[in-house]
């Protein structure tokens, strides 16, 4: 045992590192090419944008959330309005629900093709990167249509939505879905039958439902491995209690829940065929009715201002599960508290289990396969400068930190 | 291992390419003079892309209907809006998001979107780049 | 005083093909990024990028890392260069014999080949970054691969031809020597050789040893500068240079040799208008090989993994090439 200890070196991936799109660091041991520890290490990327949102009013941090992360923007816009419409004791209209839903489906599709276009270039394939990159832009051409911005959309306020879907768009929407409906058989033929695919795919980063259950996994991650978690179905927010879903996991399609590379593939792909669906029902059934409950922006304004309140809000994100809280606070413009937890800050946990064992050459895609979003997640890490040593808080420890921020908080009372 | 890819490949070579040559086919040597020539007309570029109809593009502002109830400077979420002296507004586009809080806001809606969104240029603060200066 | 003048003119010559094999080669780069741009529906570079790559590589600073060796990390591209363009001169190319005529044989141009992998991965070796090391190790572990299916190769065309001599290889095509089985037999050959063009030039699937998105260049890691420009040069020479090697092998046929295009006498009794119909011919041959074994293959395929691709060429390439000269062999001793 002696001897191997002695064999192995350690190999740092990132924080600037091409398999990895954002700052971000993971610390593996290698014994030759295999991994046999892997430590990840977020704080490389940390904005502080919760501390933005905390010194600016709701209405000002909408768009702001959308910009915490560039592909799931409306994931966020989502989140932070229901928490505040939580706080406020606001309800959305019908009609809004329904526009949110499509909204949200549609930038399913467009983070599901960008994300197999980024593991087709882990693998070397940069063919595909390119192809499903070229098809990609036919769903932002519609999201830009709908929204009038190709990236932060910025379609949501409290209440409501901001731009209506009205029935001369339908067109556009269906021939865009149709194109994918055609195009889906081709995906499917590149990301399940190409056999220099499937060789790097197969049996690579193998997660089991015993860790994703252990570890909190969310998304498409766990469910490859065959765990029923899908936000949508468990606890139906905007338009999602009105369609009848069913969860995404392999054995569904015939497959075996085995939680490798392929089978996240695989959900992500027939996830795509469920999201062309909703958006087709949501569509169909659309209500008529106001845009926003809160027509009123003066009025709103003043709401916000007046009331306080605690709220939620929780999506299922492309990439999983996650979680905006919100508290105002009467007499105060700006927003109280702020807290934003991502999916890939619960997905995280999950690379060890699937980095052991593996080769180097495994490295980008295992990465890549919990479609991580650092940006999003990042949190600070605490350094002593003179030292350099990075402190390291036990649960116990953070758990009497927070202790003694609620307590300060307490005793600063409320304006 | 004849693929399907490779027949897709083929295909491809001889179809009409995904990417958009905007505004040169090829990189010119150096950008910022390419941006001066195209300033003056001397350098032709290719049209860029079609814009849908409720594009969010350069934001146009009515200095007479305004009334000067600051909303827009507080729905701003990048402060390009600064309330002046006069009781009215004035917005410098290099620092706007195009989120259109404050085309939504307005009571007597002075502000409205154009299609414009070409709005690069060799110098930051240019005329074009400030309205009611 | 006659045997010294022609060496002289060997040594011009030796410049000359040098300077234009550099040259082709990096044309033949513009060539092979352009269209692997069209192949993935992308406009791609203009064809003169890959001279202002070099250009650009030959004016920034050349870095020498803290942990490096210097002589050996500095001397490795120079050697991988050398070797590349020695081989030229042992190889017949369009209408020319080779320059070496009597000299050097497929043996000397398979170890010429495996110079500059090695001079790569000394280099990578010698730069003391992890991930230069690890590329290092996966481009012998690659070389070690790929040699046993073009060496069951170089022995079956030497066997068919009694002689391991280039001249002798290239003045007869291959197809013509044999019959339907030994057809066969060297269309398998072909096809194993199709497949170790890649991991020869280090291209996808077989670039382990680069691996961008794992190793973000493995063992050019450390390189920068001038020395990673020659490095450059030497890998499009390579690059034609096997290219070259294939036409030699398996299609030396010369459009002169079906019809005359006229024009005066110029070397060796060759007329000026075959001499330019052949140059060009072994041109648009040479385009097409790195089309079929650079292009097509870079973009069409996944990277493997190190020991995946170990696997591919030593039980299924070597099978296929065992097969082949199986064959060949069957064929010659007339059973």
């Amino acid at each position: 045992m002696k001897e191997k200890e002695e064999t192995t070196y350690e190999v740092p991936i990132g924080p600037i590192h091409p398999a990895l799109k954002e700052p971000f660091l993971i610390k593996f041991k290698l014994d030759g090419e295999e991994i046999v520890d892997a430590e990840a290490r977020p704080g490389m990327n940390h904005r502080g944008i919760e501390f933005m949102g905390m010194h600016r009013n709701p209405m000002k941090v909408i768009p702001l959330s959308e910009r915490i992360c560039g592909i799931c923007s409306i994931v966020h816009q989502h989140m932070f309005t229901t928490a505040t419409e939580h706080a406020l004791g606001i309800e959305p209209t019908n009609r809004a629900r329904y526009i949110r839903t499509i909204m949200c489906e549609l930038e399913r599709i467009h983070s599901h093709i960008l994300w197999a276009g980024v593991a087709a270039h882990e693998i070397g394939f940069d063919t595909h990167l390119h192809f499903t990159w070229k098809i990609r832009e036919k769903v932002m051409d519609l999201l830009e249509y709908i929204a009038g911005n190709r990236v932060n959309y910025s379609m949501w306020t409290f209440g409501g939505v901001r731009r209506d879907i009205t029935s001369d768009m339908y067109p556009k929407v269906f021939e865009t879905l149709k194109y994918y409906e055609d195009l889906y058989e081709k995906l499917e033929d590149i990301f399940l039958d190409d056999p220099s695919i499937k060789m790097r795919t197969q049996d690579v980063g193998v997660l089991t439902k015993e860790d994703a259950l252990a570890l909190c996994g969310v998304g498409p991650t766990v469910r490859a491995s065959g765990v029923k978690k899908d936000v949508r179905i468990d606890q139906p927010y905007a338009a999602y209690g009105d369609l009848d879903l069913d969860y995404v996991i392999p054995s569904r399609y015939g497959f075996e829940n085995k939680g490798d590379v392929f089978s996240k593939t695989l959900v992500r792909l027939k996830e795509l065929l469920q999201s062309i669906e909703i958006i087709k029902t949501c569509v169909e059934q659309m209500p008529e009715g106001e845009m926003t409950s809160e027509p009123k922006k003066a009025a709103l304004f003043n709401k916000l201002e007046k009331r306080s309140g605690e709220g939620i809000g929780r999506i299922e994100a492309p990439r999983g599960e996650a979680i905006h809280y919100v508290r105002l606070v009467e007499g105060r413009s700006d927003i109280d508290c702020w807290k934003i937890r991502a999916s890939t800050y619960n997905n995280l946990a999950t690379y060890r289990p699937m980095f052991m064992g593996e080769q180097i050459a495994d490295i980008p895609i295992i990465a890549a396969c919990i479609d991580p979003c650092i940006g999003c997640m990042d949190r600070a890490e605490i350094i002593d400068v003179d030292s350099g040593e990075v402190e390291t808080y036990t649960k116990e420890e953070l758990h009497e930190l927070s202790v003694k921020k609620t307590e300060r908080i307490k005793n600063r009372g409320i304006k | 291992m004849p693929t399907q890819t490779i027949y897709t490949l083929i295909k491809q070579l001889f179809t009409k390419k995904a990417t958009n040559p905007f505004p040169v086919k090829y990189a010119p040597e150096n950008m910022h003079d390419a941006a001066e020539l195209i300033e003056k007309g001397e350098l032709e570029i290719n049209p860029p892309v079609k814009v849908p109809p409720n594009l969010r593009g350069k934001l146009e502002y009515d200095k007479e209907s305004c009334i000067g109830c600051q909303l827009c400077v507080k729905v701003c979420p990048s402060e390009a809006l600064i309330f002046k002296e006069d009781r009215t507004v004035r917005h410098h586009i290099n620092r706007c998001t195009f989120c259109g809080q404050c085309v939504d806001i307005c009571p007597t809606n002075s502000f409205d979107f154009t299609d414009e969104f070409l709005m690069a240029g060799p110098r930051k603060l240019n005329d074009d780049l400030i309205l009611n200066p | 005083m006659n045997f010294v003048v022609s060496w002289i003119v060997k040594f011009v010559f030796v410049l000359v093909i040098s300077l234009i094999s550099i040259f082709l080669g990096l044309l033949y780069k513009g060539f092979d990024r352009k269209i692997t741009a069209m192949m993935q529906s992308r406009i791609g570079p203009p064809l003169r990028q890959p001279f202002r790559d070099v250009k650009k590589l030959f004016m920034k600073e050349t870095i020498v890392p803290d942990g490096a060796v210097p002589w050996l990390f500095n001397s490795a591209p120079i050697f991988a260069l050398v070797a590349s363009l020695v081989a030229f001169a042992y190889l017949p190319i369009g209408p020319f014999g080779p320059l070496m005529e009597g000299y050097g044989d497929l043996i000397l141009l398979l170890y010429l080949l495996a110079i500059p992998a090695v001079a790569m991965a000394m280099g990578g070796l010698a730069s003391g970054s992890p991930y230069a090391t690890v590329g290092s190790q996966r481009e012998l572990v690659l070389m070690i691969s790929y040699e046993v299916p073009l060496a069951i190769a170089a022995v079956t065309l030497a066997y068919n031809y009694n002689s391991f001599s280039l001249a002798t290889i290239s003045s007869e095509p291959v197809w013509n020597t044999v019959g339907a089985m030994g057809i066969l037999g060297f269309a398998l050959i072909l096809a194993t050789l199709i497949a170790v063009m890649p991991g020869e030039l280090s291209k996808v699937p077989f670039d382990q040893a680069e691996a961008e998105t794992e190793l973000a260049g493995g063992l050019f890691v450390e390189y920068s500068g001038r020395n990673l420009g020659i490095f450059y040069i030497a890998e499009v020479v390579k690059m034609i240079f096997v290219g070259a090697l294939f036409i030699a092998l398996f299609f030396p046929y010369n459009l002169s040799s079906w019809y005359s295009f006229g024009g005066p006498e110029v070397i060796n009794g060759m007329l000026l208008g075959n001499l330019i119909a052949d140059i060009l011919f072994f041109l648009v041959k040479l385009l097409i090989i790195i089309c079929v074994g650079v292009s097509v293959i870079r973009v069409a395929f996944a990277r493997f993994q190190i020991n995946k691709a170990s696997y591919f060429y030593w039980v299924p390439m070597t099978v296929i090439g065992l097969l082949g000269t199986l064959l060949v062999v069957f064929e010659n001793s007339g059973l």
